[in-house]
């Protein structure tokens, strides 16, 4: 993995503030011998950049910090020794007594009192923490990531004979610079089955690898990829691509790992939207702003608002003591995941300082801020209630207006829950006993386990009076600085991609989506372009899909990218269509296998010159299992667990509770409820990711546990068993079955050396079991080999 | 620089404090020539280590330094006064305190069998840390973070030094507590082989997830495992080139040897009588920490790297001298035959061991019949034992409103010094993720020197 240096091309668009007023020679000399010696022998251990913490906020160790002074206002205002909280300390005036350690004698502090009023002459070099920089924008977008995507030409390549699209020309070109020759073309069982595992999560079955086998016609992979791309398990396997991004889960984690019972929702939102092509630009706009969008009809009313809740899945402190940070805590949630996902960047980075790679100031953190804060949260849940017992209140959801709140219930009886309702939060409201009475308890969970209704929704919805954010100084919620307008960032904002004017009445959510959704955004198409291409090819163009910025990995092929960028938009930002056409390409269908010349120069395979051999996620595994074996529940479960727990008591019971859905219902794996601090231990082994961030590209890790699972796992022995059942009842020989078993497993036929040695085992194992009748003896050989096919490479990767 | 997607688990060579026979050297010639790379492997450390190990005793609700190991005399003669700004009385400790050993160390009499080994205590009295919550500051304690899920500190630890012993996790935490959930054993951004595995020490329960088969003899399973270990071999001959194949086919033979190695770790017939006398492992109020420390010992002797123990319930507002007492009544004998053995088998001298909770109790009283205290983060109390500490030896001090004053020590600084005697530079040892280098104590903490023999 190469890095770029950071460091080097900051310079390229940074230069620092210039120095405004020069002390002269007389007052650098008069600050050098009476003022310098004492802020550092009696301020700087608190209140320098070098300090452990700076106290206040305030660090005196540089001319503009002590200037700009700390939490409380200005330390140093030139000129104003009266207005300076700096000498009003020093003077041991007010509440605040600096130096702690005992009063300066009155010589120093009339000193700094006429040091002040001769203006506060400051030699030392200005370095406020905030803002020091100027980013220069011109230079930064000339950056390829920072300017929009150019349309290249396919490169001329020397083979005319290989490439079947203008994607393989850009590959080859590259491997034909660097002296690599493409691999040969992949036999169709293998394309097959690695076209159903990108496409669908699943395997392909016997009779399918069957027919595209002998499915002469030229486009008969093009059959395939359409009938897989039309299918409900494509949605399935790339709406869970997106959840990862979207850093979905169904409970808050953090410290009070409280329950999302309708985060399900969104999930399905998601799922659907894949399924049903959304053009991108538009999935973009319906998460970040559906609220706003027209429609028709309630059910589209319905769909918007669920698509919102991608901006309230954030994990976050419900036990934060401090109001204005929780506030900033969500606010930051909501900028990091919009700008990882959808733009590839770090943007959280600049809530404390500039940006120290991208050029992203604080200042566009916050005005970035200011359209989050200018929107409500709706998660349903409230920090630090009363009593700290219950989290969770229902009228903090958005509601879905075209639902019944509760389906076939009379009314009287709505009536009364509904009463029930408020009369119990009233009390629970007014309770003024100690919190740790069993009372409270009890209340909490009366209130916590009452029916919920049908009609509620995550969300967000534009704040009654829309306000911008202050900077907050070192990321400090107490320590403000400037005011910054709502806006959208500085270097992807040109004269082609303007930044829509946010109203007064606006959060700008709406704007942002637009700003984000142009076709000038350089960012936008070339992440999802990118997203897509690791998904089909096992890693990205750009190998760190949420950082497109400088700290990010390089590209192996930007103009690649770019022309995929640029056909994404042509084509109406079709997914779908992309993905086709990239899996019609001859790259996506070499094959993987080895080849000594290639690898020694390049093993990484950057340059494409066969596939990837891939670990299969948890999800695929799981679900493979439960497809060979016949059990796999194609219909979604109608909502998810969760729904029922809108109170947790520990997250270890959660768990249990999770472990045993995913061990014992046979739906696939996206269903699998995602409980923050306590996933799947399946899952969790298989390196699902820790969904508190958005993450783009997931760990592969082999390790013992994996092998433990696949070993003695009662699912892994329960899925052998009933295939094994299922075997013996439909097929007749031995040889037929050890074919099936392979076709099964694997999408292929069994060579000669693998039959003999299955059979071999296969007898084997009959001669060693302790099951009495021949029929039980039959059964537990052919569950071992199901079981030991399970646990093989060649069922674990996709090829 | 070796990418993510690589990682293996395969032993390779590279230690000098190890040497490597049979089948390990040749695992690891076999490792180094196909140019794997194993991250549990043993690494060597930024510089001479200390200590080996590190055995962390954590013990969540925040146990009260008044009743426990920090004797505050000026605490002692204000009891009964009020502090500014507070309505209730400073509480004067509600247990007894004598000294004790050649250092003169007071410790609280509750901890009769501990005392005995005051000489080898570093008491750190003027702990601080940023949160008076539960939830919050244990992860904080065990990531150096809450604002964001960071690795934990023994991730970082195998992370930093790899793991001696090839059959068994490099991380291990026993009956974690509830609070803090997996992320107080995460790996967070770091490589899944760096999370600690929870093995859970109770009656009828399987310490490890799937560590047995419910079904098949060794014998039966092993013939499986030969059938799908000759298909993943003849795979591998087939592709020639491809790590994690081979990976995988190591992950099994680790698996299976796990299966062995694990059972006859946990299991303590083999012990002298009088040794589980000595933990209390006999007796009820005992039975459950003894369990954990002679585990911790073997787990010690079996190399494994980090070894963390559990025990919740220290959240005393009320209730605190009956509750605090048997509290220490439970780990008290545990605690100290842990220290005696490791020193007769000649390992305390290569394990650190670090004893304390999240955070403290306040100076003044709390509910009915002002037997109870508040949470303080701004002042509390831990220990050290072990390779590379001062023994005997008192370390900073609180003033009467329960703030440290002088030596403090933050978590952060607590943390840089663990890595340290680890022979790890905190500042060196960083993991790049979302494009910055993060580490454990992120842009804090400083070495704790005076508290380094």
């Amino acid at each position: 993995m190469t890095f770029w240096r950071p460091l080097a091309y900051l310079g390229i668009f940074v230069c620092l503030a210039a120095a405004e007023d020069k002390p002269t020679p007389e007052q650098v000399e008069f600050f050098e011998q009476k003022i310098r010696p004492v802020l550092s022998k009696n301020c700087y251990m608190c209140h320098s950049r070098q300090a452990k913490s700076a106290r206040g906020g305030l660090v005196v160790d540089n001319r503009d910090s002590i200037r700009q002074g700390g939490e409380s206002g200005h330390a140093v205002v030139p000129g104003k020794p009266e207005d300076s909280l700096l000498l009003k300390a020093i003077r041991y005036g007010g509440t605040t007594k600096m130096p702690p350690m005992g009063k300066l004698s009155d010589t120093v502090i009339a000193d700094f009192e006429k040091w002040i009023a001769m203006g506060a002459p400051d030699p030392r070099a200005g370095a406020a923490p905030v803002a020091y920089a100027k980013v220069d924008f011109d230079k930064a977008r000339q950056l390829w990531q920072f300017s929009p995507p150019k349309a290249h030409p396919a490169p001329a390549v020397k083979n005319k004979a290989w490439a079947k699209s203008p994607i393989d020309k850009f590959v080859q070109a590259k491997q034909e610079a660097a002296g690599v020759a493409p691999v040969a073309d992949a036999d169709r069982r293998t394309l097959i089955r690695r076209a159903s595992f990108d496409l669908t999560g699943l395997p392909p079955s016997p009779e399918e690898v069957e027919a595209f086998v002998s499915d002469k016609s030229k486009d008969a992979f093009a059959k395939v990829v359409d009938r897989m791309l039309e299918s409900k398990a494509y949605g399935e396997r790339w709406g869970r691509h997106w959840l990862d991004v979207a850093r979905y889960a169904e409970t808050m984690g953090r410290t009070r790992n409280q329950p999302f019972p309708v985060a399900w929702r969104y999930r399905d939102y998601v799922i659907s939207a894949f399924n049903q092509d959304m053009p991108y630009d538009r999935f973009i706009t319906e998460q970040l702003a559906g609220d706003l969008l027209p429609a028709p009809d309630t059910a589209e009313r319905e769909r918007l608002t669920v698509a919102t809740g991608f901006l309230a899945l954030g994990a976050h402190d419900l036990n934060e003591i401090d109001a204005r940070m929780y506030e900033m805590d969500v606010i930051d949630e909501q900028v990091a995941a919009t700008s990882k996902s959808f733009l590839g960047l770090t943007v959280n980075c600049a809530r404390c300082h500039d940006h120290k790679f991208d050029p992203i100031p604080t200042r566009d953190y916050y005005a970035m801020a200011g359209i989050f804060r200018s929107t409500d949260l709706k998660n349903g849940l409230r920090r630090r209630p009363p009593l700290n017992q219950l989290y969770f209140y229902p009228e903090m959801l958005m509601r879905l207006d075209g639902k019944e709140a509760w389906p076939g219930k009379p009314p009287e009886e709505v009536a009364q829950i509904e009463k029930q309702y408020s009369e119990m939060s009233a009390q629970m409201a007014n309770y003024r006993g100690p919190r740790n009475r069993p009372e409270a308890r009890e209340m909490a969970v009366k209130i916590g386990t009452m029916p919920l209704p049908q009609n509620l929704a995550m969300g967000v919805k534009e704040a009654s009076k829309p306000q911008d954010c202050q900077i907050n100084i070192r990321g400090d919620a107490h320590s403000l600085g400037d005011k910054v307008p709502r806006g959208m960032l500085q270097v992807l904002t040109t004269d082609a991609n303007p930044a829509p004017a946010i109203g007064p009445s606006d959060s700008g959510r709406m704007q942002l989506a637009q700003w984000i959704t142009s076709n000038q955004n350089p960012l936008t198409a070339r992440v999802m372009m990118n997203r897509t291409w690791q998904h089909l090819f096992g890693r990205g163009i750009v190998d760190t899909p949420d950082n497109f910025g400088l700290s990010g990995s390089k590209a192996t092929h930007p103009e690649l990218l770019d022309y995929l960028a640029i056909r994404f938009m042509e084509q109406g930002w079709s997914v779908k269509k992309m993905v086709r056409e990239i899996m019609l390409t001859r790259t996506y269908q070499l094959s993987s296998a080895h080849s000594d010349r290639n690898w020694e120069s390049e093993p990484d395979n950057k340059l494409l010159w066969r596939a990837n051999r891939r670990r299969l996620e948890a999800e695929a595994i799981r679900d493979s299992m439960l497809a060979v074996s016949g059990q796999l529940q194609a219909a979604p479960p109608e909502s998810s667990p969760v729904y029922k727990w809108r109170r947790f008591g520990e997250p270890a019971r959660a768990a249990g509770q999770i472990e045993r859905w995913d061990m014992t219902q046979n739906y696939r794996s996206v269903y699998v409820p995602v409980i923050r601090n306590a996933p799947s231990r399946f899952f969790e082994t298989f390196d699902f990711p820790e969904p508190s961030e958005p993450r783009g590209k997931r760990d592969v890790t082999t390790v013992a546990p994996q092998a433990l699972f696949l070993m003695n796992s009662p699912l892994v022995e329960t899925q052998a068993r009933v295939a094994s059942e299922r075997l013996i009842a439909k097929t007749k020989t031995d040889e037929e079955r050890v074919r099936r078993v392979f076709q099964q497993v694997f999408s292929r036929d069994p060579n000669k050396t693998e039959i003999d040695r299955t059979l071999k085992f296969i007898r084997d194992t009959m001669g060693s079991v302790q099951e009495s009748s021949e029929g039980q003896k039959q059964q537990e050989a052919w569950t071992r080999l199901y079981h030991a096919l399970f646990a093989s490479a060649e069922f674990r990767y996709r090829s | 620089m070796t990418s993510r997607r690589d990682i293996l688990r395969l032993s390779a060579a590279g230690f000098p404090y190890l040497a490597l026979t049979g089948i390990a050297a040749e695992q690891a010639r076999a490792a180094a020539k196909a140019g794997f790379e194993n991250p549990l492997a043993p690494k060597k450390p930024h510089y001479e280590p200390k200590v080996k190990r590190v055995i962390m005793l954590f013990m969540q609700g925040a146990p009260s330094q008044h009743e426990t190991f920090d004797y505050n005399e000026e605490l002692v003669k204000a009891a009964g006064q009020k502090v500014e700004g507070q309505n209730q009385k400073l509480l004067a400790p509600v247990v007894e305190f004598t000294r004790h050993g050649k250092s003169g160390l007071p410790i609280a009499n509750i901890f009769p069998h501990l005392a005995k080994h005051a000489d080898d205590l570093c008491l750190l009295n003027a702990m601080h840390t940023n949160s008076p919550a539960h939830p919050q500051a244990s992860i904080f304690m065990h990531t150096g973070s809450f604002t964001f899920v960071r690795p934990s500190i023994g991730s970082w630890a195998v992370y930093g030094l790899g793991t001696e012993n090839k059959d068994l996790p490099g991380f291990v935490t026993m009956n974690p507590v509830g609070l803090g959930g997996a992320a107080l054993y995460g790996s967070a951004f770091l490589p899944a082989s760096y999370q600690g595995t929870a093995v859970t020490i109770a009656k009828g329960q399987s310490p490890i997830e799937n560590i047995a088969n419910a079904k098949l003899s060794a014998e039966r399973q092993r013939r499986q495992i030969d059938f799908v270990q000759q298909m993943n071999r003849d795979l591998l001959a087939q592709q020639k080139v491809d790590n994690e194949i081979e990976g995988l086919i190591e992950s099994y033979e680790l698996a299976f040897r796990m299966q062995g190695a694990v059972p006859s770790l946990l299991d303590i017939k083999g012990e002298k009588p009088g040794t589980l006398a000595a933990y209390g492992i006999n007796d009820n109020p005992t039975r459950d920490f003894g369990a954990q420390c002679l585990l911790a010992r073997r787990m010690a002797e079996a190399g494994v790297r980090f070894i963390e123990l559990n025990m919740g319930g220290w959240d005393q507002h009320a209730g605190l001298k009956a509750r605090i007492t048997a509290n220490a009544t439970a780990i008290d004998k545990p605690v100290s035959a842990l220290i005696a053995d490791l020193k007769e088998r000649g390992m305390f001298n290569d394990t650190l061991l670090v004893w304390g909770g999240e955070f403290g109790r306040s100076t003044i009283e709390q509910g009915p019949g002002g037997d109870g205290r508040q949470h303080n983060n701004r002042g509390y109390s831990m220990w050290l034992a072990g390779g590379g500490i001062k023994g005997g030896m008192r370390y900073g001090s609180c003033d009467v409103s329960g703030g440290a004053v002088e030596n403090k020590v933050h978590l952060h600084d607590l943390h840089a010094t663990i890595l340290h005697l680890l022979g790890l530079d905190h500042t060196r040892l960083t993991f790049r993720y979302a494009g910055r280098d993060f580490r454990l104590t992120d842009v804090h903490g400083n070495l704790v020197k005076p508290i380094l023999s």
